[in-house]
Order: C-alpha cells, then sequence, then structure tokens
C-alpha cells in the first residue's frame, strides 16, 4: 500500500502534533464531558486546536477521539454515539487541515480489560474498534492512529477491527515504561514481541507514546529499530506532571529540556516525532525547527 | 505433607497465581486442623509479599499480579469460615473504603489497590469509579472502616482529594479516619500539602503503606 504519508516519511521526518485533551480544557472543556462530546457541541474550539497545531508545522494531527471507542464512551452512557463521535472528529482536523496535511484517526484504549484480568473478550474490543474506526475513516481520516496501548492483546484487537472496517494505514503506538531490563507495557509485553506481532497484524508503523520522558524516549526507539524495519512513531510526554501551590499543573521537563532530545529521538529511527501529555503548540513549533533543519 | 511443606506451598501457590493451588492448599491446612490466621500470616502472606518484591523488581507485571491476587482471595475463601470462628475477626486486617473521585472514570489503577489491599487481608469496600465525596463518608460511616483510599488519574480531577479532606473537615470528621491518595498525577509532597495521610505509587506500595499506617508509622 502506497499512502501518502509514509511516502512523505520517506522523503523526511514528519510531525505529529501534541496534548489535545489539556488544549480543550484550557478552553473550558467541562470535567464530566468526554473530549469527544465536543466534536458535536464545541466544533469551533476543537477546530482552532488542530489548526494551532498545522499552523505550529505539524504535518499530521491526531483526531478528538482518543476515548471514542463505545466501550470507553459507555463510562458516560454515550456508547450509542461513538460512530458519530468520530465522524465529526476526523471532519474536523479534515476542515483544519491545509492543503498537502494529513489527519490521523485516533484510537485509545478501551480503559478495561481483556480475560482473563478483565470481562472481555478481543472480539468485543476489536467490535467496538471497528464501529469507531467506521466513524474516523467515513470522516476522512488519512490514517488510523492506535495509541497509548498498555496491552499488546488490545493493540492487536484494534488493529484487527480498524483494518475489518477500513482500508486505512493503521499505525499504532505502545505505552511502555523504563525499567531495569528494558522497556515494558503495563501487561509486561516487551518492544521487540510488540513490533513483531503489531508488523504482523498489519500495522504500517508502529512506536512509543507516553509515559516516557524525551530522554527516555531515544532509548526506547533504539529498542524499536532493532526489533523492526517498519516506520517509527515517537511521541513523549514532557516528564512528569507536578501540582503548584496554587494547583495549576505543570511537567517536570520544560520546552528546552525536551526539544533537546528530540535529535536523537530522530537519529534513533524514528520517522515520525510528536509530543504528548505536557506538550502544546509551542513544543511541536520548536521541533519543526529543529527537525527544518536537519539534512533530509 | 507436613506443615512446613503445606506453608512453603501456599508461598509458592500465590507466587504462582495459581488458583487451585491455593485453594486446595488451604482446604488441606484446615482438615489438619492449622490455626488459619497463622496459616495466613506465615503461608499467603509471604507468597503475596514476594509477589510485591517481584512487581517492584520489574520482574512480574500486572497480570502476574492479578493472579497472584486472584489466588490469594480464593485461599482466603476457604479460609474465611475458620477465621471467622477463630479469635482473630472476620479479617486478618481491618476494613477499607476505596473509590475512585467524582469526576474520574479511570479505574484500572484503583482496581488493582482494592484486589491487592484484599489479597493482604483487608475488608474492603470498592465504591467504584466517579464516586461523590460524601459517598465514601457515608460507606465509612456505615462500615466502621477507618482507612479511606481515594485515586484519581486527573490532574483536573485530583483537586477533589483535597476538597475531600476540606469536606472531612468541614464536617468534624478528620481526626476519624486515615486518608491516603493515589493516582498518576498525585505524589508524596501531594499528599503533605493537602494534609492526606499517605501517598503510594502502586498497588504494593500501598498495602506496605495501610501495614505502616497501622503500626503507628506515617508516609
Amino acid at each position: 500500500m502506497s499512502a501518502p504519508l509514509l511516502e512523505l516519511a520517506r522523503s523526511r521526518t514528519v510531525l505529529f502534533d501534541g496534548a489535545l485533551g489539556t488544549e480543550l480544557m484550557a478552553r473550558g472543556l467541562p470535567r464530566r464531558t468526554p473530549p469527544e462530546a465536543w466534536n458535536l457541541e464545541r466544533p469551533n474550539l476543537v477546530r482552532e486546536v488542530h489548526a494551532a497545531y498545522f499552523a505550529a508545522g505539524s504535518d499530521v494531527v491526531s483526531t478528538n477521539s482518543f476515548g471514542g471507542s463505545p466501550i470507553k464512551l459507555a463510562a458516560h452512557g454515550l456508547e450509542h454515539r461513538a460512530y458519530e463521535f468520530n465522524r465529526a472528529a476526523a471532519r474536523l482536523a479534515r476542515e483544519a487541515a491545509p492543503a498537502g496535511r494529513f489527519v490521523a484517526g485516533s484510537i485509545g484504549p478501551t480503559g478495561k480489560f481483556l480475560k482473563p484480568q478483565g470481562d472481555y473478550t478481543p472480539e468485543e474490543f476489536a467490535a467496538g474498534f471497528a464501529e469507531q474506526a467506521r466513524g474516523l475513516a467515513d470522516g476522512g481520516a488519512d490514517v488510523l492512529i492506535v495509541e497509548t496501548q498498555y496491552d499488546l492483546r488490545e493493540a492487536l484487537a484494534a488493529v484487527q477491527g480498524a483494518r475489518s472496517a477500513s482500508a486505512l494505514p493503521v499505525f499504532v503506538t505502545m505505552t511502555f515504561n523504563a525499567l531495569p531490563r528494558g522497556y515494558f507495557t503495563l501487561m509486561g509485553d516487551t518492544v521487540a514481541r510488540a513490533a513483531a506481532e503489531l508488523e504482523r497484524a498489519g500495522a504500517m508503523a508502529v512506536g512509543a507514546n507516553c509515559t516516557l520522558n524525551s530522554e527516555q524516549m531515544v532509548g526506547c526507539v533504539r529498542a524499536l529499530r532493532a526489533a523492526t524495519g517498519l516506520p517509527l512513531i515517537a511521541q513523549a510526554n514532557a516528564g512528569q506532571p507536578v501540582v503548584a501551590d496554587d494547583g495549576r499543573v505543570s511537567y517536570t521537563q520544560d520546552l528546552d529540556d525536551y526539544v533537546r532530545f528530540v535529535p536523537g529521538i530522530v537519529a534513533a529511527g524514528a520517522g515520525f516525532v510528536g509530543g504528548c501529555c505536557g506538550t502544546d503548540p509551542s513544543y511541536i513549533r520548536a521541533m519543526a525547527r529543529l527537525i527544518r533543519k536537519e539534512p533530509l | 505433607m507436613n506443615k512446613a511443606e503445606l506453608l512453603k506451598g501456599m508461598q509458592e501457590a500465590i507466587v504462582a497465581g495459581d488458583r487451585d493451588a491455593a485453594a486446595s492448599l488451604a482446604a488441606e491446612a484446615v482438615r489438619a486442623g492449622l490455626d488459619a490466621a497463622e496459616v495466613v500470616e506465615t503461608g499467603y502472606v509471604p507468597g503475596i509479599q514476594r509477589v510485591g518484591a517481584l512487581w517492584e523488581q520489574g520482574e512480574y507485571f500486572l497480570p502476574e499480579l492479578i493472579c497472584s491476587a486472584e489466588a490469594m482471595k480464593s485461599a482466603m475463601a476457604v479460609l474465611e469460615p475458620e477465621l471467622r470462628r477463630g479469635r482473630t475477626g472476620p479479617r486478618p486486617g481491618g476494613r477499607i473504603v476505596i473509590g475512585t473521585v467524582e469526576g474520574d472514570i479511570h479505574d484500572i489503577g484503583k482496581n488493582l489497590v482494592a484486589s491487592m489491599l484484599q489479597a493482604a487481608g483487608y475488608e474492603v469496600r470498592d465504591l467504584g469509579a466517579d464516586v461523590k465525596l460524601e459517598r465514601f463518608i457515608e460507606e465509612a460511616e456505615a462500615t466502621g472502616a477507618r482507612t479511606i483510599c481515594l485515586s484519581a488519574l486527573l490532574t483536573t480531577t485530583m483537586s477533589n482529594q483535597k476538597r475531600f479532606i476540606e469536606l472531612l473537615r468541614d464536617k468534624g470528621l478528620r481526626e476519624k479516619y486515615r486518608v491516603l491518595v493515589g493516582g498518576a498525577p498525585a505524589s508524596r509532597k501531594w499528599a503533605v500539602e493537602i494534609g492526606a495521610d499517605g501517598y503510594a505509587e502502586n498497588a504494593v506500595a500501598a498495602v506496605k503503606l495501610v501495614k505502616s499506617l497501622e503500626s503507628g508509622g506515617r508516609s
């Protein structure tokens, strides 16, 4: 399959966006409202965030649909609205995208566990993800990105569900913890196993996001590169959240500390880079500057 | 099987997360007339402690932790009637109320803390996620629990942990309860700032924290 976004990644480093939820909160997203509901209730604000990331230099933005699987939305009693939330999510990003830029349909975890730890079967997960993927594809996403996965089995169900519902390329980012013996998901999946099984399942690009700061991400990308020939995605957190006396939240890696490891992440083999928790358009702008300076 | 072998087998069953073995060894201990409380303390608890150590070393992950907690539960289910007959009360540990604070639907970490506490012998009242702050107090008042654990995964909902402590103060109940906080954005520093009695980084640390507070320590 020759997808334009993958073509672009062959010629230069491709820039994703940064955190989305916190940008929506900064625009007044109420605590009890799932962000996905704003795709229909406050479309202008969602589009505004996407536009800010495109203006900062993002080649591709992720849609406001991270929690948009019916299983996740069920926590709000909104499972029956999954399709429309996701279709609207992709449309908004599409509308914000200048010509030649891209939309990645975001698919986050369900927040539930598969048997035996939880109550769900992989088939139930896959069916939910398929519905989400249908909405994202119908709304105009260029690719689907299954992200922040801490359970390889759930990630595989998502790839399967997404591929059953659309022909769009599927990207996957897993969330790894840095442990003394290497990088592991919460469930104990290794980088090597995750990369191999996702590749076999048909993922077109794989990578890591969340939890790791940009310094730790360098090593994780190196481990990914050793494990697979697929294009790699890296979206690090800006360190860990800290809460100030006045209740304001900040992250332990400031902009300068975060971006100084970005060249290392690219050198380690990431073809797609972006931010995760704690990043905003200013981080993406700084990364865009760095990436444009690099030799093609 | 003699007593020493039995106790060793119990520990191994927990470390292996073997539910059937854990339960059948418990039944064997009951048949042999062993003291149920002693069996828990010297057979099963060392097992769950070993599991905790393996988790902290990055050898065990969430599936192993859950399996071991389940094995512990299956053994406790067998021993419970014996413990109730004995002099040690319904549970070796006390009662604990736990839940994720209102506005926050995340429950993975909280569930894990609840099952590890249960595995460690506590009677856990799990109120679920998105729990109104008043509910924690009602449940604790109704059940006689003295420890309340509040989870929050979002930087926007962790302020409810602070509000909860203020609520307890307003009701004049602050001294009656130990309030422990956890969740990704929480920290030891946060716990100190809001006047909580403790913070634990993960489920294993949570069990240690509760135990240490019971023996008079603070964290």
